[in-house]
């Protein structure tokens, strides 16, 4: 059997090199710039198949600091009797909540985990039915009503405190052009909860990624690729931009499948209908990265600045218009004097002016005495560049409803196959993708070793 | 001793319609309705002296032809005067126009866009097969999938294998239509702006929602359902207006003989033994039936005339999260002369059509913008008829009655409805549709504002949401209007429910109606 060609760095890409070199396939992994560290939660499908050791599942805590419009600080911690403590300083009626409404979206997140360690179910097999229907008449009833659900209408359903509605209806919108008070933005709330403990709404940071670059076996080339040849409609290898050729009769892509499927490869192997599908696959990035140092920790370890769902909504509005959020979203997270900051809404493709003072004016009150020695901003634009996201979108394809699950990135190539014999997908626009480190990964692997 | 077998709270239409199967199938039947004037929305009225309105719901489309042949209602006067086209003026002063003459409008989009022309007679073939889809599920009761009984697991089952029965191609564009806004489906299909504003504005009728937010496209599919002689997405108008619909349906409801009272409100849902055995009027008569159905929405069946204290706690709070949101108003004119519109000059065939006040996509959303807030659209989304170019008894001889659909106009509105804020309300509608039509403010002769707050006032629909209850995904087909209370069967025994507050919704539909009383039918 000829060699299996792995493109990428990144997580998943890794994690499939690594299954397909164990299962005796001759593998060759084929890396541009060495990717970011991701962040996530890490199936523990992924830990134990590559038995993995020392994987480190990292929460800050409180894993959110949420400034008071009338001063004060919400902090909300990992452990929950605390966080209704500091809940009932600003709600009693929120903090009695408190405990029921992360119980039943553990439930989901959990039944969702499940769901994401396997390839993607289908929606009309008994066997999706039975497993669905183990979450109980309450839990299935709380899934389907919650999945398309505005994240904003579910915050309402639950609590009145403005400041904790839009601490956690930010994480609803993360990387997504949408506002709260779309529909489908609840069920990103339960995506990003996917692996965390009952009553924490952001995802871990991990050493996964880290773990998985030193794990040896693997043969590794940096270069870029220029183009994956075809021939007979089935990989042949691939062309590299420094003009060597490299046989494969596999290759597993771990860029975005647009990249993969419509520039990577010579035009006129696919259905035009297909062609057409995924131009319209949605990859807009929405947010600009900053990172600061300071001349002293800013006493925070996660910082959300959202006062309010209206607030989110109104610096969706801006980018939806086409503009950059006047009041953008910031949500930052430090170690020591270090803080990286996400600010959205920072539509592709728009000059991002003033973002950077902005965002430094707004972080500016929360940090008390702290100078900023350093600061630089990364536009949706220039992380496309550097990191090489589709439209500075890290998600390669936006995880809407209609793009998740059995639709990701599209209902035809959901099973991490394409119409190209021996060319696979892998990476964050296949399911489950979007921040969960190495389970797309798997589960191509598994489709590729079990054919 | 029970003197009625059904005893039907609300003479709206679907009530109507219940009432008339329940009555065709042998039961004693009494509708009682608290207006003076049975048809709940769907109602004509006189209301200028010669100027004739369908005061609220406006088209008929959605209405089931299984019900128009079950009932025979042209028999009792259904009189379908079909809508050939839709215009769209522009800001820019051109036009976008829709005709249904093949032919007409193909030459018309290539004027626009001739990408778009090849794609309209696809995009047409996909929402068919999408409509006849989801077809069958207007007509059944939803299946309960958190349900154990065997009965349950085979109506899922059986669901299954009608969306099997679709291939993995139409049943993966019906996902997509679930869960994709109405913006971003269109987006895939066309460049023109006014177009895709036009389509997608059918996503966001009765919905507060923007074009933008997913969940739009599945409403723009429900209001392509609609079929008038065996064609889908074919809109009329009834002669006479939509009160002749209710008079048709009312018509073969005691021609089965059933019973209806107006001027007869319900206070509350007469409770014994824990089983609903009649209602109690306003005046404090009580009435006894066997059963008790109830067209009314799903806030005032249960918190008002049933109450809180007679039903479990967690279906009490899910009612309560039940979302009503009303989103738009009615502005009723009385014109001396027609509308002469600066891009279409002249009284053209386009005045026997609809026009859609709908530029863009971005004019749209801005237009959500501000209701989000709990303002009104300063330049709202309108759909725009002349009844009485199609039936000229609806206005005095030369005169005419012009009926505007206005989005967004919230029932949540900062500072309550005030005559002043309906006033501003109308003066906005007069004003942008002025833009294109210069003449309207000095042909308006009479002019009448309906808000959600009226709308809920008079017609008593809650929040004046003409739905019943938003039509989003999360309330729909068997979460509506709660789950496991989707089958018009309610935990109170002896009382249904069969307004469009149940699966399949709303529009001048019919469907909640006739699905209910099969059920009622089926049960006994």
């Amino acid at each position: 059997m000829k060699r299996t060609i792995v493109i990428g760095g990144g997580a998943d890409a890794v994690v499939a090199a690594q299954l397909l070199a164990r299962g005796g396939r001759e593998v060759m992994t084929i890396e541009g710039a060495s990717p970011a560290s991701e962040e996530g939660w890490v199936p523990p499908q992924v830990v134990r198949e590559l038995r993995l050791e020392g994987v480190k599942l990292d929460w800050p805590d409180p894993w959110l600091t949420v400034p008071l419009p009338a001063g004060g600080r919400l902090e909300l911690w990992l452990d929950m009797a605390r966080t209704v403590e500091a809940i009932r300083q600003v709600s009693p009626r929120d903090a009695e909540r408190w405990p029921e409404f992360c119980d039943r979206l553990a439930r989901l997140a959990r039944f969702l985990g499940e769901l994401y360690a396997a390839p993607p179910p289908d929606p009309l097999s008994a066997r999706f039915a039975l497993r669905a229907r183990r979450l109980g008449k309450r839990g299935l009833a709380d899934l389907l009503r919650i999945l398309p659900m505005p994240v904003a209408e579910l915050l309402d359903d639950w609590f009145e405190n403005d400041a904790l509605k839009g601490a956690l209806g930010a994480a609803g919108v993360l990387h997504l052009l949408q506002g709260p008070r779309s529909g489908g933005t609840a069920f990103r709330l339960l995506h990003h909860h996917v692996g965390c403990p009952p009553g924490v709404f952001r995802p871990p940071r991990s050493n996964a990624l880290e773990l998985l670059r030193k794990l040896p076996r693997v043969e590794l080339q940096q270069a870029e690729v220029l183009r994956v040849t075809v021939r007979n409609g089935a990989v042949a290898g691939v062309v590299l931009k420094d003009g060597r050729e490299l046989d494969a009769s596999t290759v597993v892509s771990g860029a975005d499948p647009r990249r993969s499927l419509l520039d990577l490869i010579e035009p006129g192997w696919l259905d035009p209908e297909l062609v057409r599908s995924l131009r319209h696959v949605r990859r807009r990035g929405v947010a600009a990265r900053m990172r600061l140092e300071l001349d002293r920790s800013p006493g925070f370890s996660a910082l959300a600045l959202a006062p309010s769902l209206d607030y989110l909504e109104r610096a969706y509005d801006d980018a939806k218009h086409g503009r950059l959020s006047q009041q953008p979203y910031v949500e930052a997270r430090c170690e020591g004097s270090r803080v990286e900051v996400l600010a959205q809404y920072a539509p592709y493709g728009k000059s991002c002016a003033g973002l950077a003072d902005r965002v430094t004016a707004l972080l500016g009150e929360h940090w008390g005495d702290a100078q900023p020695l350093h600061t630089e901003l990364a536009s949706p634009r220039e992380l496309e560049e550097f990191e090489g996201w589709p439209q500075g979108q890290p998600h390669h394809a936006e995880l809407s409803l209609d793009q998740a699950l059995w639709m990701r990135p599209l209902p035809e190539l959901a099973h991490y196959r394409t119409p190209i014999d021996g060319l696979w997908l892998c990476g964050p626009a296949m399911h489950p993708g979007a921040g969960i480190a190495g389970a797309a990964g798997l589960n191509c692997a598994h489709a590729i070793l079990d054919r | 001793m029970a003197n009625y077998d059904v005893v039907m709270i609300g003479g709206g239409h679907n009530g109507l319609v219940c009432a008339a199967y329940l009555a065709r199938a042998g039961r004693k039947v009494l509708v009682l309705e608290r207006r003076e004037r049975i048809g709940g929305a769907a109602v004509t009225e006189e209301v200028f002296p010669g100027f004739r309105f369908s005061v609220f719901s406006y088209v008929v489309s959605l209405l089931r032809p299984e019900i128009i042949r079950d009932l025979e209602l042209p028999r009792h006067g259904l009189h379908i005067l079909p809508l050939e086209s839709t215009l769209t003026p522009l800001e820019n002063g051109d036009y976008l126009a829709q005709w249904n003459d093949h032919d007409q409008n193909r030459r018309e989009l290539a004027r626009h866009s001739l990408r778009d022309a090849e794609a309209y007679d696809e995009f047409g073939l996909m929402l068919h097969q999408m409509a006849r889809a989801v077809k069958p599920l207007l007509g059944m009761a939803p299946p309960d999938p958190t349900a154990l009984s065997l009965r349950e697991l085979f109506g899922l089952k059986r669901l299954a294998e009608h969306f099997q029965g679709l291939g993995t191609k139409r049943f993966n564009t019906l996902t997509k239509l679930l869960t994709m806004s109405s913006a971003d489906f269109l987006d895939e299909w066309f460049e023109t702006e006014a177009l895709k504003a036009t389509k997608s504005a059918s996503g966001i009728i009765g919905t507060l929602l923007g074009p933008r937010s997913p969940g739009t496209a599945y409403v723009l599919l429900h209001h392509y359902m609609g079929e008038l002689d065996g064609v889908f997405r074919a809109w009329g108008f009834a002669k006479g207006g939509n009160g002749s619909v209710s008079a048709a349906i009312a018509g073969a409801a005691r021609a089965a003989g059933a019973e209806i009272r107006t001027s007869a409100e319900v206070s509350q849902v007469l409770i014994r033994g824990s089983r609903a055995r009649g209602v109690v009027l306003a005046g404090g008569e009580e009435i006894r039936a066997k059963l008790v159905v109830s067209g009314a929405d799903p806030r005032r069946t249960f918190l008002q005339l049933v109450g809180e204290k007679h039903l479990p706690g967690p279906f009490v709070d899910s009612i309560k999260r039940f979302r009503f949101r009303g989103a738009s108003a009615k502005v009723n004119l009385a014109l001396g002369e027609l509308p002469d519109f600066t891009c279409l000059p002249g009284r053209g065939a386009h005045l026997r059509g609809a026009v859609s006040i709908s530029p863009s996509i971005g004019y749209l959303e801005r237009a959500y913008d501000e209701a989000k807030y709990g303002g009104t659209s300063s330049r709202p989304y309108m759909d725009i008829v002349i009844p009485s170019m199609l039936d000229p008894s609806m206005a005095p001889p030369g005169k005419h009655v012009m009926s505007i659909f206005v989005q967004y106009a919230p029932y949540h509105v900062n500072g309550g409805w005030t005559d002043a804020r309906r006033d501003a309300l109308g003066d906005a509608v007069v004003d942008t549709l002025s833009q294109y039509a210069p003449n309207l403010k000095k042909a308006v002769l009479h002019r009448q504002v309906i808000t959600p707050a009226d709308i809920e006032r008079i017609v008593g629909l809650a929040e004046g949401n003409i739905f019943q209850g938003e039509l989003s995904l999360q309330q729909m087909f068997f979460l509506r209007p709660v789950p496991a209370w989707a089958k018009y069967r309610t935990p109170l025994s002896g009382l249904y429910q069969c307004g469009a507050g149940t699966h399949p919704g709303g529009g001048v539909m019919g469907a909640s109606g006739r699905n209910a009383a099969f059920q009622i039918l089926g049960a006994a």
